[in-house]
């Protein structure tokens, strides 16, 4: 029974309420495609899958939107379509209108709307089927020799390639040595900020890379993924090709071969990296034919995209193998050595089992954690998507004493602020005192102070200034 | 939110209907062929929204109903998959399957004996069972977690061309019970014919669209603005409803269309004129009230003709009697 408990607001959350009643924001490739030139975005929709691909990214009253206009052969008047919305939806409409118009598939005019054609055209190409493009990926005819790889060896292939990259951030700076990823994959992380080379080679995890290692794991891939496009220019890679390519992925089917042979020079050259990142496997570096794995197919889809250590799970539920208690102690049902080392990040590891890892949360495991830049909202969310099922009996999930705990552990660290600067005391006079304090009044530089006591204190910046004016007057009251 | 969401459709496959319908010219009609080919687009463009989207799909035939396609993939043709790569290939699966399931059995009706009635009721309670089997698995996967509350918005479409049969009111209106249960809304488009008392209740009932489409050509545009959207979103974008709806039953012993009739206090069965005992729960009425009763009713119209409408509004039906 929980009784009425005071809400604790986070560090830095703002004073006006959120709004959590589906107004999320969009997805991090949307943001991404919004800062390209209308060319490149022009050149992209002209594959159907690229169009597919980002129509599924979209919230629903754009997608909608989209579908009303996608038929219509004629500009519709935009007071026509405003009146396709309630009252209600009068403000979500209005933001749909400018994301669509950030994206170039719907420009803004204050007098008719028409989708892109290019836009237009591709879609009813995908919904319809049609064109030449081939946009969405050639299958390979079955070869005897080399049947296509099943679903279970595709998923260990993509979980193992990706905690090898996990594991290998978790590990470093603790005097472990796990394998390394490739080489591409560590200048990846480098350049992402996620890792930073501290001492000569190695690299050490960064607290953005704490960070992102507790986000669930499509968000981890898309981090990845815009980092990779976002270098893509300086490598000579043509964004949109990385893109279409990216793009048709997500759109292809899990067990199924595809065949290399119409990728342009700029795809054949991602296909390494792709590997890599474990989101296609392919038999030999150099064969003609690659296999999509989960992470691939769900890019844009809110599939889990990996499946869990006792089997592909329905929903990330079947995940959960942390149960919390109130008195802090924690216990982890898992033997999988990444999930260990990220619960040891902030939780202070007693025991382990060969099925089960005890814990408890502590002051000093969490102000570790903090230290390194991880938020106590992330721990939260983190232990609460990763809840075992037993825990769902309980209303609230976690025990609101040690949300709240954590909350308070890192609100200790906002209480005190500190700033540098100098104290002036032992002024000879009141008229003194306050003749000084006026003047570093009006250079703005006082942090501090009490007439009662006739101190006051003022930053360093301002100190210089201070000085020379008390020693222009005590050298002019001596003269 | 961002929930998938799931459709069931329920296609009204009437031979006869259908060829008056392409022949009809004022309002112009459509061919079966020229429907399929729209709706098809339309059922891309439902799995093009979310890959998470499911569908079902239902076909009332004269005389039985067929599931045609799930997403669950219960149903499977015998043609060769393609592989084309201009075409998204759930996309291609759905179309292939869903036509050769409609040529079947298409081909085992000739155009010598009578038509059968639809089976549309079948239908519908197909989608409604097909429908509670995927929420209670839902549930049971994901156990309730926070947050994790009915994870479909499901949705029943009916496309219907015929006009109503009357002996289906009482399974009809049962269906729109489980439904409300359910939390289903059931959108209904008339593409052809005469007006569907029975399909309009059910429209309101489950707070769906309605929509009597006028132009059959168009028929692609009138099914994206007005059944593709999802209950949560039809809050910000709005569909059309009808204002007047006719709340006219059928009366439970000759299955004919009344306004005016009389019901058992007990059950609320309706009968169209009085008696002695009523059939569903079995209550005896006293003789002076059923003397009363016969005395008291207008004269009643020939048997066979269903009475003309009457200007009802949305909020009240005509008051029939209460015997006893």
């Amino acid at each position: 029974m929980a009784g009425p408990s005071i809400r604790i607001k986070q560090a830095g959350e703002s004073s006006k309420s959120t709004n959590t009643s589906g107004d999320d924001s969009s997805h991090r490739l949307v943001t991404f495609l919004q800062s390209q030139s209308q060319n490149t975005l022009t050149r992209l929709y002209q594959k159907p899958s690229s169009c597919l691909s980002i129509f599924r990214l979209l919230r629903p009253l754009e997608r909608q939107l989209v579908m009303n206009l996608l038929w219509l052969e004629m500009p519709v008047p935009a007071a026509t379509m405003a009146a396709w919305v309630t009252r209600e939806g009068k403000r979500p409409y209005h933001d749909a209108l400018s994301n669509l118009a950030r994206l170039h598939i719907l420009p803004q005019s204050p007098v008719k709307h028409a989708l892109n054609p290019t836009f237009k055209s591709s879609m009813r190409q995908a919904i319809t089927g049609g064109g030449s493009s081939g946009s969405f990926g050639v299958l390979t005819e079955n070869d005897d020799k080399h049947p296509p790889p099943d679903i279970e060896s595709l998923d260990a292939y993509a979980l193992e390639r990706w905690e090898t990259i996990l594991y290998y951030m978790v590990s470093s700076g603790t005097g472990q040595f796990p394998t390394k990823p490739s080489q591409g994959v560590l200048y990846l992380l480098q350049r992402s900020g996620l890792m930073a080379n501290v001492h000569g080679n190695t690299l050490q995890i960064t607290s953005a890379g704490f960070q992102f290692l507790l986000h669930p794991p499509h968000e981890q891939l898309w981090e990845l993924l815009l980092q990779y496009l976002q270098m893509a220019e300086e490598r000579q890679m043509d964004l949109v090709e990385v893109l279409s390519f990216l793009l048709m992925l997500s759109a292809t089917e899990l067990g199924k071969d595809y065949s290399t042979e119409n990728l342009s020079a700029t795809q054949k050259a991602m296909l390494e990296d792709l590997r890599d990142y474990g989101l296609i496997k392919q038999r030999t570096a150099t064969s003609r034919r690659f296999s999509p794995t989960r992470l691939a197919t769900t890019l844009t889809s809110s599939s889990p995209p990996l499946p869990t250590s006792t089997g592909t799970g329905n929903g990330s539920q079947a995940q959960g193998f942390i149960v919390l208690e109130t008195n802090y102690r924690l216990y982890a049902y898992t033997d999988n050595p990444l999930q260990i080392a990220v619960l040891n990040l902030f939780v202070t590891l007693k025991s382990r089992f060969p099925n089960l890892v005890v814990g408890q949360i502590t002051r000093d495991s969490v102000k570790k954690a903090l230290a390194n830049g991880i938020t106590a909202e992330q721990v939260i969310s983190y232990l609460i998507t990763h809840a075992h099922p037993q825990m769902r009996k309980n209303k609230p999930l976690l025990p609101v004493t040690v949300q709240d705990q954590i909350r308070l552990w890192e609100l200790e660290k906002n209480r005190v602020k500190s700033q540098e600067g100098y104290l002036y005391t032992a002024f000879a006079s009141q008229a003194d005192y306050e003749y000084v304090l006026n003047y570093a009044k009006q250079l703005d530089v006082v942090l501090w102070e009490n007439s009662s006591r006739r101190c006051f204190f003022g930053s360093v910046e301002g100190h210089a200034n201070i000085r020379g004016f008390i020693e222009r007057r005590s050298a002019a009251g001596n003269a | 939110m961002d929930k998938p969401s799931h459709l069931s459709v329920v296609i009204d496959l009437s031979l006869t209907q259908w060829t008056l319908c392409a022949q009809s010219t004022n309002p112009p009609g459509i061919t079966l062929q020229d429907f399929l080919s729209q709706l098809l687009a339309f059922l891309n463009a439902h799995i093009a929204c979310k890959d998470e989207n499911t569908l079902a799909v239902f076909g009332a035939f004269p005389g039985q109903s067929v599931m045609l396609y799930s997403s669950t993939g219960e149903v499977t043709t015998t043609t060769a998959e393609s592989t084309d790569a201009n075409t998204y290939r759930p996309f291609r699966t759905l179309d292939s399957t869903i036509m050769s399931s409609i040529a079947e059995r298409l081909d085992s009706y000739d155009g010598m004996t009578e038509e059968a009635p639809i089976g549309l009721v079948g239908c519908l309670t197909k989608a409604l069972c097909y429908i509670n089997r995927t929420i209670t698995t839902a549930l049971s996967s994901s156990q309730g977690g926070e947050g994790a509350a009915a994870s479909v918005d499901p949705r029943i479409l009916v496309l219907s061309v015929s006009p109503d049969q009357s002996s289906t009111y009482i399974p009809i209106m049962n269906s729109i019970f489980s439904a409300q249960k359910l939390k289903v809304t059931i959108d209904v488009g008339k593409i052809f014919g005469a007006e569907n008392v029975f399909l309009q209740q059910a429209a309101h009932l489950t707070g769906g669209a309605y929509v009597q489409v006028e132009r059959a050509d168009a028929l692609l545009q009138y099914m994206m603005m007005s059944f593709l959207p999802a209950p949560a979103i039809r809050q910000l974008i709005s569909v059309p409803t009808q204002d007047r709806v006719d709340f006219r039953a059928a009366c439970f012993c000759h299955k004919r269309i009344v306004e005016v009739g009389f019901v058992c206090s007990v059950c609320l069965s309706i009968f169209c004129q009085p008696v002695p005992v009523c059939s569903t729960c079995r209550t005896k009425f006293p003789m002076k009230t059923l003397q009363r009763l016969r005395d008291a009713r207008p004269l009643a119209a020939p048997p066979g003709n269903a009475p003309p409408r009457p200007p009802v509004q949305k909020n009240g039906t005509t008051t029939p009697a209460r015997p006893g």
